[in-house]
């Protein structure tokens, strides 16, 4: 009996100890402070999680009753995580993320248009072609801190290696494509094959977004307006064909992810690839001297396309709760998004391109010597249209590009099947 | 407390559920709810909306089921587990009584290597999918060397989990590094407890090693291979850390399990009430499954 | 046995030690191959052909964990907490429910156990939503007793199905004695029958443990606090990001948070086999 006794107690003892923890944080909320929660899947990305630890430290400095919560998960789980939470009666005020969640989050009924929560003369500031990307039944539902279109980064030393101009990058898929033939014959220090190009193929959503980005390139849309599937165009043919030529040439490694590309363009193993601009962010993690070698170019032109791209941006969703939280919510966007913050972090780890006039023309942006190339892109950039589906669809394409490629099936056929599985996925 | 012969019938039953009351209360909150909650789903139009908005989801005449017959993913995903269960299951229990009965022969420093050869077995899932990867790596990968070397340079760019019709081999070599461990220890286990004298009357008699093990070992060992082996499907057929880590279901969905594709359908995809139609099909089959294989076995006791 | 030994013919010896050798660099391999990594910088891991022994090892995966990547130890910490009160609950369920099916056969006895088996096939994902919104009414969402407790569930089956073939196999005249001499049943069940199976409970304990510490899909469901999160996940979410990989990292993260269930393991390892075995053969 003894012993049970003092089994007992130990099992109360630790419990009492396990859930007292989640017991004590619950007791916080008194009269006026407000405590924001902010989802950001950043704080766990080494590269920046100190710029996120300074936005803390910097912001409840100069607003003393707000305390910034982070709510972490990693990039590929922090939407489901924001859900669950809100479905167990937990919302976030605020997620840091990509544009193409916004579509999801809005269709749950978490995000709220900014116009709600933000002053006009803030909002007013972007540039209206950029926060029309955002837009759900004509209201913008996220807000960017930057954006960027897909950037075409090439290896200037391995250019000048096979002979190339490192100061005229190709500009279109036909340039490119001989350019190509000269970079793969190249092999690195080891003797390491040299990939010409790199497009990524592999099963994540950014991807999807990736090849919808290159489907532009070629004048070609896979959403027409109404958000229905419509990829009977020569240009989507065209960029799903381009695809397979480049498996078949052995210029893009096979199956890759962008950290994958990133990894073999900082190693010198990959002479031309597409990426977000802050991608190069990833590249300098593994090789801080690829800043030396490093150039942008704008996306090329294919087919009958002017290399249109897709935009890209990292941006606050925000949701509302309540008019105290709103408020102070408010003051930590346009806190955030601002000259003062974002110029170190746009110098340094993110290269990107502002969203809004009165940051144009801020240092860090005019003297950017990565970006300089692509510059121009940042204008010709097309919106896709929403689709709650988004996710869906963009691993779909995904599929559609592993299938022409390691899955080896011709493109007319592979599209067929992907039009089928397609249509039934997105009118769900 | 006067004593009172044990086999008063309904004292004994009062007890009994005493004991089980909080075993009974866990299952029943945490598994058992949950499960027929996500049964219920799966014949609503249910989706991330109405856990947001608490609005419960609305009888839908099938169509998640329906849903799941319109394109060849759920079939596929299908096809793809049970050969990854068959596969992973086979290889692993042919490897681990090889290497069973190796040990169990006498050898030098065999308590040594039994202890040693469980380290991958306490690996976590998520650091062996890791370490597989890394193995495998496309470019700088370890295997991709081996492989060169192997062939002379034939084969110099073998990347196992890039192709579609390879990657799913790679994923079951992750399962089986991890996996044949525990299946070697309880095997060997069971193989000691075969009696030494019996064995040795064989052998006496002559028998062969072969007829020896089939008719004499085999079917000592039969209960343990029982357990073993069904503990490794149900293992298998759940596995999902490993495919969502190491491949993500690709290339061209040739690694989409119906855990992968349940996965994907209920939290990328948002549309709950799909991937709980998935997952109640998955856990029918399951069910089935086992049951057969028990079915099996006991025919084979007769 | 030594005649067995002389009896195997040069050829089957050859054969035997030739698969004995080739399964063996099968599972070690792997592991020698993340410690070398571990040493190696990050340009050194990405060199092809790769190097079998790093040509200048360095401890800068292992400094960086320590002092730039120190949160990983807030994830080993939470880890070992959870995966201890886990494997401690789990022994005490597993003793309740393991004796009472062992002991009891009843109507109610069948029920349970054909529960018990069925509640170890049913897949995570399928559980994990109604899961958030259940504990989230309980109020103990994002603690990691809430978490413990999910756990718990998913561990408890097999363990008391483990111990109940332990307790199978004590004699009931054991039991029919102590009651003669005026014991009662909790005392019967905790001072006599429990003592006799202790290396069946020590092998419950460690296997529920083991089996937490490899959790990823619970936590990852069921906690959002950084601070409160296990290893699995704090390793997926925070060092494999988007971003770019960093293999030496990964490598070293591989080895430390492997190594407290491979010590835990080989100083069990005893009571672990006896135990997994005997449970498995009287299954």
């Amino acid at each position: 009996m003894k012993k049970l006794l003092a089994m007992l107690l130990v099992v109360l003892v630790t419990t009492s100890i396990l859930f007292a923890a989640g017991a004590a944080e619950k007791t916080v909320a008194t009269e006026k402070p407000v405590t924001l929660k902010v989802a950001n899947y950043a704080l766990l990305e080494s590269g920046y999680e100190q710029f996120w630890k300074n936005v803390k430290v910097g912001f409840e400095a100069q607003n003393p009753n707000i305390t910034i919560e982070w709510v972490t998960a990693p990039y590929g789980e922090i939407v489901n995580q924001v859900v669950n939470m809100a479905g167990g009666g937990d919302k976030v005020d605020v997620i840091f993320g990509e544009i193409d969640w916004v579509p999801g989050l809005v269709d749950t009924g978490l995000a709220a248009p900014i116009r709600d929560i933000l002053p006009p003369e803030f909002v007013n500031d972007f540039y209206p072609d950029v926060l029309k990307s955002f837009e759900v039944n004509g209201q913008p539902y996220g807000i960017p801190l930057y954006v960027s279109p897909y950037v075409l980064y090439y290896n200037k030393d391995l250019f000048k290696q096979a002979g190339l101009d490192p100061n005229t990058p190709p500009k279109t898929y036909t340039e490119m494509l001989s350019y190509a033939e000269k970079l793969s014959k190249l092999k690195d220090a080891n003797g390491n094959k040299v990939y010409a190009f790199g497009q990524t193929t592999a099963s994540v959503p950014v991807s999807g977004a990736s090849l919808n980005a290159m489907v532009f390139n070629f004048g070609g849309q896979v959403l027409d307006a109404q958000g229905k599937l419509s990829v009977d165009n020569q240009g989507f043919k065209d960029a799903i064909s381009m695809v397979q030529l480049l498996d078949q040439k052995g210029y893009n490694p096979q199956n890759a992810k962008l950290k994958d590309l990133r990894n073999l363009f900082a190693l010198g193993q990959l002479a031309m690839y597409y990426d977000q601009s802050w991608g190069f962010n990833g590249v300098k993690s593994i090789n801080a001297k690829a800043v030396d070698f490093t150039a942008s170019a704008e996306p090329l032109k294919g087919g009958s396309g002017s290399g249109e791209s897709l935009l890209q941006a990292h941006c606050f969703i925000l949701m509302d709760n309540g008019k105290a939280r709103t408020a102070a919510l408010s003051k930590f966007v346009q806190y955030v998004i601002s000259t003062d913050v974002l110029n170190d972090y746009l110098r340094d780890l993110t290269p990107a391109y502002p969203a809004k006039n009165s940051m144009a023309s801020m240092e860090s942006v005019v003297n950017n010597g990565i970006l300089k190339g692509a510059s121009p892109a940042a204008g010709r950039v097309r919106v896709q249209t929403f689709i709650p589906q988004i996710s869906t669809l963009n691993l779909e394409l995904c599929s559609l590009a592993q299938a022409v490629t390691v899955g080896k099936q011709d493109v007319s056929s592979a599209i067929e099947k992907f039009k089928a599985s397609a249509t039934v996925k997105i009118s769900q | 407390m006067k004593p009172k012969p044990l086999s008063s019938k309904r004292s004994d039953t009062l007890f009994s559920l005493l004991l089980d009351l909080p075993a009974f209360l866990l299952l029943l909150s945490f598994i058992v709810v949950p499960i027929v909650d996500s049964v219920i789903k799966s014949f609503q139009a249910y989706g991330v909306k109405n856990i947001i908005t608490k609005k419960p989801g609305v009888w839908n005449d099938f169509a998640n089921y329906l849903y799941l017959f319109k394109t060849d993913d759920f079939v596929g995903a299908t096809l793809h587990t049970f050969s990854f269960v068959i596969g992973v299951v086979l290889v692993q229990f042919l490897l681990a009584i090889l290497l069973a009965l190796i040990l169990n022969s006498n050898i030098r420093g065999a308590r040594f290597m039994r202890s040693v050869m469980m380290t991958p077995w306490v690996v976590p899932t998520v650091i062996s999918a890791l370490i597989w990867m890394w193995l495998f790596q496309p470019q700088y990968g370890l295997l991709k060397y081996l492989v060169s070397l192997v062939t002379f340079g034939h084969l110099s760019d073998f990347a196992i989990l890039n192709n579609p019709s390879t990657a799913l081999t790679g994923v079951g070599v992750a399962a089986l590094w991890k996996q044949i461990p525990l299946m070697t220890l309880l095997l060997l286990a069971g193989l000691q407890n075969v009696p030494q004298d019996i064995s040795e009357a064989a052998m006496i008699d002559g028998a062969g090693k072969i007829r020896r093990f089939f008719s004499i070992i085999l079917p000592y060992l039969s209960p343990v291979i029982k357990v073993s082996v069904s503990m490794s499907i149900i293992e298998n057929f759940k596995q999902f850390p490993l495919f969502w880590t190491m491949t993500g279901g690709g290339p061209n969905n040739s690694t989409t399990t119906l855990a992968v594709l349940s996965y994907r359908e209920a939290f990328v995809g948002m549309n709950l009430g799909s991937g709980a139609a998935i997952t109640t099909l998955w856990m029918l089959m399951m069910i089935a499954v086992i049951f057969g294989y028990n079915k099996l076995f006991r025919v084979q006791e007769m | 046995m030594k005649t067995t030994m002389k009896s195997d013919s040069k050829l089957f010896s050859f054969f035997k030690y030739a698969a004995l050798a080739v399964i063996l660099l099968f599972l070690l391999f792997p592991l020698y191959w993340v410690l070398i990594t571990a040493f190696k910088t990050n340009m050194e891991a990405y060199r092809y052909p790769p190097t079998f022994f790093p040509r200048h090892p360095v401890l800068t995966s292992f400094l960086s964990l320590f002092h730039e990547n120190n949160q990983f130890f807030v994830y080993y910490k939470n880890n070992i907490i959870v995966s201890s009160f886990v494997a401690l609950l789990c022994c005490v369920v597993a003793i309740f429910s393991g004796y009472s099916l062992a002991r009891f056969r009843h109507r109610w006895n069948t029920w349970f156990f054909a529960l018990l088996l069925a509640s170890q096939m049913f897949p995570v994902i399928s559980r994990m939503i109604s899961l958030y919104s259940i504990m989230g009414k309980l109020g103990i969402i994002n603690t990691l007793g809430g978490l413990s407790l999910a756990l718990l569930a998913a561990q408890a089956p097999f363990c008391i199905i483990l111990m109940s073939s332990f307790f199978a196999g004590i004699p009931k005249e054991i039991e029919e004695a102590a009651y003669v001499d005026g014991a009662g049943r909790w005392r019967i069940l905790f001072s006599i029958v429990t003592p006799l199976v202790k290396s069946g409970l020590v092998a419950v304990g460690i296997y529920a443990f083991l089996m937490t510490w490899d959790d990823y899909l619970h936590a990852a469901t069921l906690i959002q606090a950084d601070m409160k999160r296990t290893l699995s996940v704090g390793i997926a979410l925070r060092y494999l990001g988007e971003l770019s990989y960093d293999w030496s990292l990964v490598n070293t993260i591989s080895i430390v948070g492997t190594i407290p269930v491979v010590l835990l393991f080989f100083f069990f390892q005893k009571y672990m086999i006896k135990g997994l075995v005997a449970g498995a053969v009287k299954g």
